[in-house]
C-alpha cells in the first residue's frame, strides 16, 4: 500500500516490519525523526523490542554489541557528531561480526555546526569494516533497510542504511509499504552463528595474538567481499516478492555514453533529468549511481565505466588534501584497466548546499570540453570570500 | 535459498572465543607496583595528649555503634565525660577538616558519646587484666592520679590513692566552674573508677614523712598531686583584706555555690584559664568583673574560646596593665596600674612588654582576685629537672629512690597543664610501671616509644596491649593526601548553648546536649583519615574484582587478591582517606 511519508519514517516502518528486538540511540537531528517513531510503536505495542534510552551515541552503540551478541536482531539510527562518537564502537561491532544495522542520515560535521547533508561523516567511518549503502529516495530506504538486515545477517557483518540529511530524511513521497507476511518470508528471524548463552558459558573477543589476528581480519575481508555476491542473492529473492529490484550499482544511458557522472543519494534522481535534458539535445551522456559503496562493486564499476571516455564524478564529500571520496574509489577501480577513461572529481554540495541541475549540467560541460582534468577535485559553485571570519547573519 | 538468512556463499567467520574461565589469565603478573592496606596516623590522634583513636570513634558514631565508640573512648581516657567538656580540643585545631571547611566538632561528639552512656547507665565492657599482686600507692585524686589507678587497676595492679582533700577530684572538683563541668559527670566519672576496685582515701595529706612511710607499703608511688598553690604578685599591699587567690576563690564557690555575695568592681588580675574562670564565677555572683592583664588580649594563656564566652557574658578585660601596689581603703581597695606598651615579640610568640613611662593609673574596687598562675605546694613535689637516672617519658618521669620507684605526672611533669595532658601522663605511668615490673627497667622507655601516637608525645593504652591500632603507621595524614572528590562542604554544627542572660545568673551547664541524629551528621563530616572505615571503594573500583571482602565477625575486612591484581592502583587513588598505600614490587 502506498503512503505519502518522510525517509525517517520509511526507515521506522522497515525496522518495525523486520520485527527488530532491540534498538537503543541517542537523538541527533537530523536522524531524531526516525528513533522517535520507533519508541512510539516500541511504546503502544506495535514494535515488541526493547527500547534503550542511553547517555550517548557511544553507549548506544556499546549497548547494541552486548543485546547482539546474544542473538537478537537490533538497530540504532545516527548522524554525524553521533557517528563520529561511536567510531572506536564500529570497529568492535565489526570485530566481534555482529550483525547490526544502523540508519545514518548524512549531516555535515562541525564545526561550523551545520545540520545539512554532507557524506563526510558516513565516509569518515570507511575503514570501520561497515557495510554501507547510499539511498536515493524514500522506497529505496525502506527496501534497503529491510536487505540490510538480511545481508549482514547473511555475512556477519554490521551494516549501514545512509539517507541524505532532509532531501530524503525529511522529504515526504510516496512509499509503497509492504505485507508483513511478505516481509516476514523475504526476512526470517535471525539465526546467529553464535551466541552468549548462559547455558553454554563462554567468552567472546578477548586476546588474539599475532598469530591468528590477521587470520581474524583476512576473515573480515573475505565476508566484505563475498557480501557484493550474498546482495545479489537477496536482491534476487527480493524482487521475486517485491517485484522492485536495486543492484548495487544501477548505469541509466551508459551503453554508448562518452561521458558519465557517477552519483550517489539523492542527487541521482536530480542527475537523472539532467541526462534525459542532454540527451534529448544529442549529448551522449549516461550516469552511474553507486548504491553500494562498502563493499566497493568495482568489478561491477568497471564493466560500465571502462568503455567510455570520460568520467565525471559528483561527490558530496571531501577528503580534505586529497579530493572527493568516491572519485578515488573510481580511480581505484580503474587504475589497472588499459586505456581507462580520464577521471574528473567534482565536489559539490557540501553542508547542504543545493545540487542543482544547472551545477550537473556545468559539470557536465566542463568535463567535456576540458582534454584533461587539471585538478583532483574540482570545487563547484565557490563563491569568492575573503579569508577572515564570517560573522553569522553578516 | 529464499526464506534464509544464510547464503548459500561460504562466508568466513573467525573471532575469538574460550571455554575457559577468564579466571585462567592471571593478571597479577603483570603487577610491579602493589597495593596494600595501610592504616596510618589522624592528625588529631597525635596532637590529643591521650591520643585517642578519633577517626574510629568517628566511624563507630556515624554507624550509631555509640556503646562501642564510648567504649573506645574509655580504653584510651577514663573521663570523656569531662574531656568532652573542658578539654582544650587539639583535636580539632589539627583536624584536616579545617582546610576543606570547619573542623569536626569532635569533644561535642566526644561528650555526647559520654552523656548517652550516662543517660542509658551503659556499663562498659573493660578487659581487666589478671592481678599482678603488686600494689601502687597514688598522691593526689585529680585527674592524673586518677588515670593512673584507672589503666593501673586494668592492668591487675591494686592501686590506693591518697587525697589531702575531703572529695576525690582535684582541680576537676575544685577549680573548674560547674557552668563548664557539672558535678553529676565527674562523680560518675570517678565511681567507674572505684568500681575497679581503686580505694580513695580522702583527708589523708601525704608530707614527706608519710610519703617515706608509704615507700615500706607499696611497690611503687606515683605522684600526682598537681600545682594547688596560687602564684604571689610579690607587691606591696599582697596581704591586705580584700585581696584573695583566685582558685581559693574558685574552691569556696564549689564548696558552696550561694556563699559568697559579692557586689561592685572586681578587679580579676591575670590572664590564665584560673582568671577566666574566676571572672566568669564573680558575675555570677552580682559583681561586675575586671580583667587585668599585663599584656594583650591575644597574649593571654586562656583558650580563646573561654576568652570569647566571657567577654560575651560582660566580662571587661583592662589589658596592658601591671600592678604595682594595692592598698587597702574603707570598703574595698585601690589598684595602681602601670600601662605598658608592647616592645617586641618574645620566644613564646607572644607580646614582650615593658612601662610606657605615663603615670600610674590608680582604680578602686571592692575586691581583687589573683590568678596569675599555680604552682606545687610542697618542694619535694618538684621533678623539673632529670638525673641521668632518671627515665624521662613523654608526660612523665620515673625516678628511682635506690631501688624504688617512683613515678611524677600531671602538672608536675606535664608539658601543657591542662586536664587532658594530666590524664596521659596517668596512662604512661600505668604502662611504665607495668613494663618495670614485668619486664624491668632498660625496657620502660622502649616499649612506650613504641605506643606513641604518630611523631608526639600521645601513647596509646590499645596499642601498648597489642590492639589493631598497633598496625598503624605513624605517619601523620595530611590534608593533600585526602581524595576530597568524596567530600561534601558540610557546615560544622554550632554548639548549642544558653542564651547569655540565662548564663550569667546561675551556674547552669553553659554547653547543651545535642541529639544523637545530630552527633552522627557531625561525626559523618569526620574524613576518617588514615583508616578503613569499610567505605569499598577499593572495591568498587578495582577492575579485575581483585579486592576480596571476607565478611568476619570483627567487621568486614578486605583483602587483596595478589593472583589478579596488576597493580593499577586504582584503589589507592580512590582511596578516601589514604589507608592504601602503593609500593614497588620487589624484584
Amino acid at each position: 500500500m502506498k503512503t505519502v511519508m518522510e525517509g525517517s519514517h520509511a526507515v521506522a516502518e522497515a525496522v518495525k516490519l523486520a520485527r527488530v528486538q532491540v534498538i537503543s540511540a541517542y537523538p541527533i537531528t537530523p536522524q531524531t525523526h526516525i528513533v522517535e517513531r520507533l519508541s512510539e510503536y516500541c511504546a503502544d505495542g506495535s514494535l515488541d523490542a526493547k527500547f534503550l534510552r542511553v547517555e550517548s551515541e557511544h553507549s548506544a552503540m556499546a549497548a547494541l554489541i552486548g543485546a547482539s551478541s546474544t542473538g537478537v536482531r537490533t538497530f540504532t539510527a545516527t548522524s554525524s557528531q553521533g557517528l563520529a562518537l561511536m567510531h572506536e564502537l564500529l570497529h568492535w561491532a565489526s570485530g566481534a561480526r555482529l550483525p547490526i544495522v544502523m540508519a545514518e542520515v548524512n549531516r555535515a560535521m562541525a564545526p561550523g555546526w551545520n545540520i545539512w547533508t554532507d557524506q563526510t561523516d558516513s565516509l569518515s567511518q570507511r575503514d570501520t569494516g561497515w557495510i554501507q549503502i547510499y539511498c536515493e529516495d524514500g522506497q529505496e530506504a525502506l527496501d534497503r533497510t529491510l536487505q540490510a538486515f538480511r545481508l549482514a545477517e547473511s555475512v556477519n557483518l554490521p551494516a549501514m542504511v545512509i539517507l541524505d540529511a532532509f532531501f530524503l530524511s525529511h522529504t515526504y513521497e510516496p512509499v509503497d509499504i509492504p505485507d508483513q507476511a511478505k516481509v516476514d518470508e523475504f526476512l526470517p528471524p535471525y539465526e546467529p552463528k553464535f551466541l552468549l548463552d548462559p547455558g553454554n558459558p563462554c567468552a567472546f573477543n578477548q586476546l588474539a595474538p599475532p598469530d591468528v589476528y590477521m587470520e581474524m581480519r583476512f576473515s573480515i575481508q573475505t565476508a566484505m567481499q563475498s557480501a557484493i555476491g550474498v546482495l545479489e542473492e537477496i536482491q534476487n529473492d527480493f524482487s521475486e516478492i517485491f517485484e522492485r529490484s536495486y543492484g548495487s550499482i544501477e548505469p541509466v544511458e551508459c551503453d554508448d555514453a562518452d561521458i558519465i557522472l557517477v552519483t550517489s543519494g539523492t542527487v541521482t534522481s536530480t542527475c537523472k533529468e539532467v541526462i534525459e535534458k542532454l540527451r534529448s539535445a544529442g549529448e551522449k551522456v549516461g550516469l552511474l549511481k553507486i548504491s553500494l559503496f562498502r563493499p566497493f562493486p568495482g568489478e561491477a564499476v568497471r564493466k560500465v565505466l571502462s568503455r567510455t571516455r570520460k568520467v565525471a564524478v559528483v561527490d558530496r564529500n571531501c577528503s580534505f588534501g586529497s579530493g572527493g571520496i568516491f572519485a578515488q574509489e573510481i580511480r581505484s577501480a580503474l587504475c589497472n584497466v588499459p586505456d581507462h577513461p580520464l577521471v574528473y572529481g567534482y565536489v559539490a554540495g557540501l553542508g547542504g548546499r543545493d545540487i542543482t541541475p544547472e551545477l550537473l549540467e556545468d559539470i557536465y560541460w566542463q568535463t567535456k570540453n576540458t582534454d584533461f582534468p587539471e585538478l583532483d577535485s574540482f570545487w563547484m559553485g565557490i563563491r569568492e570570500v575573503k579569508d577572515g571570519i564570517i560573522c553569522s547573519g553578516s | 535459498m529464499k526464506n534464509s538468512n544464510r547464503s548459500n556463499m561460504c562466508v568466513p567467520l573467525l573471532i575469538p572465543r574460550s571455554y575457559k574461565t577468564s579466571e585462567e589469565n592471571k593478571t597479577g603478573s603483570w603487577r610491579f607496583l602493589r597495593p596494600r592496606y595501610l592504616e596510618k596516623t589522624a592528625p588529631c590522634s597525635s596532637v590529643c595528649p591521650v591520643g585517642q583513636d578519633i577517626p574510629r570513634i568517628q566511624m563507630l558514631a556515624v554507624q550509631g555503634s555509640f556503646k562501642e565508640a564510648w567504649e573506645l573512648l574509655l580504653s584510651e581516657n577514663p573521663f570523656p565525660g569531662t574531656c568532652g567538656r573542658v578539654c582544650f580540643h587539639p583535636c580539632e585545631s589539627a583536624c584536616n577538616r579545617l582546610e576543606f571547611d570547619e573542623a569536626v566538632a569532635i569533644r561535642m561528639i566526644e561528650r555526647f558519646l559520654a552523656d548517652t552512656a550516662s543517660r542509658y547507665e551503659l556499663q562498659p565492657r573493660l578487659n581487666k587484666l589478671a592481678e599482678k599482686g603488686k600494689k601502687v600507692a597514688i598522691i593526689g585524686s585529680g585527674p592524673g592520679g586518677l588515670s593512673a589507678a584507672y589503666f593501673l587497676a586494668l592492668l591487675g595492679y591494686s592501686c590506693d590513692v591518697f587525697e589531702s582533700s575531703n572529695k576525690p577530684g582535684g582541680m576537676l572538683r575544685w577549680a573548674i566552674p560547674f557552668y563548664r563541668l557539672p558535678l553529676k559527670v565527674l562523680e560518675e566519672e570517678i565511681a567507674r573508677i572505684e568500681s575497679l576496685g581503686v580505694r580513695i582515701f580522702c583527708n589523708h595529706h601525704v608530707e614527706f614523712e608519710k610519703f617515706k612511710h608509704l615507700r615500706s607499703n607499696y611497690d611503687a608511688i606515683f605522684v600526682s598531686c598537681g600545682y594547688q598553690k596560687g602564684r604571689r604578685l610579690n607587691i606591696p599591699g599582697e596581704e591586705s583584706p580584700g585581696v584573695e587567690d583566685g582558685l581559693t576563690f574558685l574552691r569556696e564557690l564549689k564548696r558552696d555555690p550561694s556563699s559568697p555575695s559579692l557586689h561592685g568592681s572586681v578587679a580579676v588580675i591575670g590572664g590564665g584559664n584560673t582568671a577566666i574562670d574566676v571572672a566568669r564565677s564573680v558575675l555570677r555572683c552580682g559583681a561586675k568583673p575586671v580583667i587585668v592583664y599585663r599584656r594583650r588580649k591575644e597574649d593571654m594563656r586562656a583558650f580563646g574560646e573561654e576568652i570569647k564566652m566571657a567577654l560575651d557574658e560582660g566580662v571587661r578585660i583592662e589589658e596592658l596593665k601591671s600592678p604595682l601596689k594595692i592598698e587597702k581603703k574603707e570598703s574595698g581597695v585601690i589598684l595602681t596600674l602601670q600601662k605598658m606598651k608592647v616592645a617586641g615579640i618574645d620566644e613564646s610568640g607572644r607580646a614582650a612588654i615593658e612601662p610606657d613611662n605615663t603615670d600610674p593609673e590608680i582604680v578602686s574596687y571592692d575586691r581583687v582576685f589573683v590568678a596569675i598562675g599555680t604552682e606545687p605546694s610542697e618542694p619535694w613535689y618538684v621533678c623539673d629537672s632529670c638525673s641521668g637516672k632518671d627515665i624521662k617519658l613523654y608526660n612523665s618521669v620515673m625516678r628511682f629512690d635506690g631501688q624504688f620507684p617512683v613515678i611524677f605526672g600531671g602538672d608536675l611533669t606535664t608539658e601543657a597543664k591542662t586536664v587532658t595532658n594530666a590524664i596521659a601522663s596517668g596512662k604512661e605511668a600505668a604502662m611504665a610501671l607495668d613494663v618495670l615490673f614485668r619486664i624491668g627497667k632498660d625496657f620502660v622507655l622502649p616499649k612506650i616509644s613504641r605506643c606513641r601516637v604518630g611523631n608526639g608525645l600521645s601513647v596509646s593504652m590499645e596499642i601498648y596491649l597489642n590492639g589493631e591500632r598497633k598496625n598503624r603507621v605513624s605517619h601523620v595524614v595530611s590534608y593533600a593526601e585526602i581524595n576530597t572528590d568524596y567530600f561534601n562542604l558540610i557546615p560544622r554544627t554550632p554548639q548549642p548553648r544558653l542564651l547569655r542572660e540565662e548564663r550569667i545568673n546561675s551556674f547552669s551547664e553553659i554547653d547543651l546536649k545535642i541529639s544523637g541524629s545530630v552527633a552522627m551528621k557531625e561525626a559523618g563530616r569526620c574524613f576518617n583519615c588514615g583508616i578503613c572505615n569499610h567505605c569499598d571503594n577499593c572495591y568498587l573500583f578495582c577492575p579485575e574484582i581483585a579486592v576480596k571482602r571476607q565478611d568476619s565477625e570483627e567487621g568486614g575486612l578486605r583483602a587483596i587478591n595478589y593472583d589478579y591484581c596488576k597493580g593499577c592502583g586504582l584503589c589507592v587513588v580512590e582511596c578516601p582517606r589514604n589507608a592504601m598505600v602503593l609500593e614497588e614490587e620487589s624484584a
